[in-house]
């Protein structure tokens, strides 16, 4: 096969010199030495190199004739075919060979290249995905910057350089981008503050303190009086100590500061009530630190918590209340006589008594608690018992009856009472039979008319309105001499627990006398209250997993004295 | 052999090597064996502490795991820095790098449990998040540098970067000179696709393996069909190996480009997260 062998060369000044001659031979050889067919001077190529044979179908083949290989279309190789028809490229040091089917000749074109490849280098750059990407470095100072900016630099800026303010639920916050920093929600009494985080965090650094929450809660007031509030403290383990070491060093207040109970940012809602053992680090062993109180020591309602001790009278005329344990078995004295289980009994004469007066009056088939007991109007506790709405209906003071109108005694004014009585005796009486009258001197103002009733005066009503069945000594115990209509003082304490506080409300699902054993009770001095022991059956501590109700302190009690119903727990004050 | 690289070499004689153990690997498994106690201890921990009113990132517990936590990120972000230092023995590079990648993955648990499973948009939450994408490139990362190589090992067919490059140049010497003879419109379309930088395909082309833009094939298409003369079907025969070429090429930059992905996370995503990090420590005490 004819090969025309074409060697372009380029002079100094660039321009091209192209020489052609052509061999007349079916087999060439290329290398280094003169007696090549072509012969390339550069050292990179063997003296003989490359051999090029024909193939079968107009092909040529081309073998390595040393030990070096050869660059083919860019890939190394040492024996390969190539179609000079489709044209191929042999790379042999600097020197590039095309290989062309021209004229039925195979064309090798010779060029020897203008320098070493540039721009190679870069190229291989272009396979990693730094050549699409911006540097990571860029990104990451970027990323660094705009993250310091808006969630650092900003917001302390802003409150470094804002204007002081008192806290105020319809301001917005001055401090920019401190959202960005809430660690949740503030409960729902705070919630107007949401957005002035700077209201309760007024300096950096310093955790929220006393001040600021006293500067809003203006009539809290000490739980105890300083020191002894601090010497009934418990001693602090050495875990909790080393834990308070800590937290001083980051400045942080307490114990006893606002915030070791009141947690804030735990979820929008109501703020959780302190925990039971908050109180126990004190009061779980309280007489071992105050040895005068006459607190008994609790820790769990369920485990350690003393019986309920009521403030009562135990006799008449006390000038001050008594407060005992139920623990003692206390009997009160408040000035009635009053059978409960006479009330109660089911086929008692005041059942009898109810079932009469019908549902027409309010009453049901028998006397019920309600009948008497009246809630208050938040239901927490009940209301007095009152004469004239809850024992009238049957215990009538009804004296006369003046042309179908009913006089009667009133209740509550001694004076007033004993004149009615003494009035009553000289109003006319009722004929005993309507229309007819008797004749002559025996007749209405006659002679010899006579009374036939019985001797109801006001003055025999008045001289046995003491006595045991009299109109008043029936309940009332007396309190003046004979004649007199005095009667005790009659006291009916709507609390009998001062410390604690119970609500009927959260237990109108019980009967009431499941708590308060009315049925069995003969005598109003008889206290109905029911033990720790019975609330135990529901309530136990905290952390009792096994109560139906798990029940902490706060429950009951409150921690910040105040006075009145403010003093409840929240959860009861807020009724 | 001349022609295959030293460093390809090194490659081969490294993997040959008996002593070789992968970092997963090291010291039988010793920083697994750390992080799982961690996690462990944390765990437990989490389940028993004695925390008020529940547990989160203000508890002393929450705390605790805060501190671990900060520590183990920094010191993890440290491998940046100690990489660039190759030492043998106790703490060889081989030791921290395992203890970077089981320790990383303990994080998980740690910080999770720092959260208390509070989560929020702010920027507590953000550098949670920013170290959950860390972790998670990293997870990808030791996963496709377990699987690609031997992909881009076989895409490669013994040839390296170099050689595709000088393949492809060596197909358009031939291209340039071959299309000599063709018409104004053909001659247009070679150059076109000769002028296409390889290298010049957006971000998305590279990991999706698709060139829609792709001048070789548009050549190829146009001119397959557009003549028997011997010129012309050289013509078209180069623009096959060259778009072929250009496939090899391709698959490389794709295979590359999932095997460098992560990087380009896990890298600019831990600093973001130093940044969100230094931010949630000073905020909690800014407003403390």
């Amino acid at each position: 096969m004819p090969f025309r062998i074409r060697t372009v060369d380029f002079t100094a000044t660039g321009r091209e010199i192209v020489r052609e001659r052509e061999l007349e031979q079916a087999e060439l050889s290329i290398g280094r030495a003169a007696e090549n067919a072509i012969h390339l001077p550069d050292l990179a190529v063997e003296q003989r190199h490359v051999e090029v044979l024909p193939a079968p179908g107009g092909k040529l083949r081309l073998r390595a004739a040393g030990t070096l290989g050869f660059t083919l279309d860019g890939r190394s190789v040492r024996d390969a075919t190539v179609d000079p028809g489709e044209g191929s490229e042999l790379a042999l040091g600097s020197y590039r060979l095309q290989f062309a089917r021209e004229d039925g000749m195979v064309a090798v074109t010779i060029r020897q290249a203008a320098e070493r490849e540039g721009g190679k280098g870069e190229a291989l750059g272009g396979f990693s995905l730094a050549h699409v990407l911006p540097g990571k470095r860029p990104m990451a100072w970027a990323g660094l910057a705009a993250i310091l900016i808006a969630f650092l630099a900003l917001p302390v800026w802003s409150h470094l350089n804002r204007a002081p303010a008192e806290p105020d639920y319809d301001r917005p916050g001055a401090v920019m981008m401190d959202a960005s920093w809430r660690t949740g929600a503030l409960s729902s009494v705070h919630h107007g503050l949401e957005d002035q985080c700077e209201a309760c965090h007024t300096e950096p650094f310093v955790a929220v303190r006393d001040e600021t929450c006293l500067a809003c809660h203006k009539d809290i007031a000490d739980h105890a009086a300083q020191p002894r509030q601090a010497v009934a403290r418990g001693p602090l383990g050495r875990f909790e100590a080393a834990q308070w070491d800590v937290a001083h060093a980051f400045n942080k207040p307490g114990p006893g500061a606002c915030t070791d109970c009141h947690t804030e940012h735990e979820g929008a809602g109501r703020m959780e009530p302190t925990r039971e053992r908050f109180c126990a680090d004190c009061h779980g062993s309280l007489d071992a630190r105050l040895t005068d109180t006459a607190l008994g020591n609790a820790s769990d309602f369920g485990k350690a918590h003393p019986q309920f001790q009521v403030v009562l009278n135990t006799a008449p005329n006390q000038a001050r209340r008594q407060r005992i344990s139920l623990a003692e078995r206390p009997r009160q004295w408040n000035g009635l006589t009053f059978p409960h289980d006479l009330h109660l009994d089911a086929r008692g004469g005041a059942t009898q008594m109810a079932r009469r007066l019908g549902s027409g009056n309010g009453y049901g088939e028998a006397l019920e608690c309600s009948d008497c007991h009246r809630p208050t109007a938040d239901g927490v506790r009940f209301l007095p018992v009152d004469m004239e709405n809850d024992c009238e209906s049957c215990h009538s003071l009804v004296i006369d009856q003046v042309g179908g109108v009913y006089r009667k005694v009133r209740h509550g004014d001694a004076r007033q009472a004993r004149a009615e009585l003494m009035a009553l005796g000289r109003a006319s009486r009722p004929a005993i039979v309507t229309g007819r009258g008797r004749p002559g001197q025996y007749g209405e103002g006659g002679l010899y008319r006579a009374e036939f009733g019985g001797p109801a005066t006001g003055a025999a009503l008045l001289a046995r309105a003491m006595a045991k069945e009299g109109l008043c000594g029936e309940c009332h115990t007396p309190a003046g001499g004979a004649g007199s209509l005095e009667v005790m003082p009659v006291t009916q304490p709507s609390r009998y627990m001062i410390h604690g506080w119970f609500d009927h409300e959260e237990h109108k699902q019980e009967q009431c006398t499941s708590c308060h054993a009315a049925a069995e009770s003969g005598s109003a001095s008889d206290l109905l209250l029911p033990g720790i022991a019975q609330c135990r059956d529901c309530h136990e501590g905290e952390s009792a997993r096994a109560a139906e109700v798990p029940s902490g302190c706060a429950m009951c009690h409150s921690y910040h004295p105040r006075t009145g119903a403010a003093a409840a727990p929240p959860r009861i004050a807020r009724r | 052999m001349a022609a295959v690289p030293e460093q390809e070499l090194g490659f081969h004689e490294r993997r040959r090597d008996s002593d070789h153990e992968s970092f997963l690997a090291h010291k039988r498994m010793r920083w697994l064996k750390v992080a799982l106690a961690l996690s462990l201890a944390a765990i437990l921990g989490y389940a028993f502490a004695d925390v008020e009113p529940r547990p989160n990132g203000g508890t002393w517990y929450g705390y605790t795991l805060g501190t671990i936590g900060a520590g183990l990120i920094v010191w993890l972000a440290l491998l940046g820095v100690r990489k660039r230092a190759m030492t043998a023995g106790r703490w060889s590079l081989k030791a921290w790098t395992s203890a970077h990648v089981y320790l990383g993955l303990a994080l998980i648990v740690v910080a999770t449990l720092h959260t208390g499973f509070q989560f929020g948009w702010n920027v507590h939450t953000l550098a949670y998040a920013l170290m959950m994408l860390v972790i998670a490139s990293g997870v990808y990362g030791i996963s496709v540098y377990a699987t690609l190589p031997q992909a881009l090992s076989d895409n490669r067919r013994e040839m390296t970067k170099g050689q595709m490059v000088d393949a492809l140049a060596a197909i358009d010497r031939q291209l340039e000179a071959s299309a000599q003879p063709l018409g104004r419109v053909d001659a247009d379309l070679v150059i076109a696709a000769l002028e296409q930088d390889p290298f010049g395909h957006g971000f998305v082309a590279r990991l999706a393996g698709r060139y829609r833009g792709c001048r070789t094939q548009a050549a190829l298409a146009a001119l397959e069909s557009g003549g028997t003369e011997p010129e012309h079907e050289r013509v078209v025969t180069l623009l096959r190996k060259r778009d072929a070429q250009l496939a090899q090429i391709r698959r490389h930059m794709r295979l590359k480009a999932l095997l460098e992905i992560w990087l380009y996370v896990h890298v600019p995503v831990t600093v973001m997260l130093l940044a969100a990090l230094t931010a949630h420590i000073v905020s909690v005490f800014y407003y403390w």
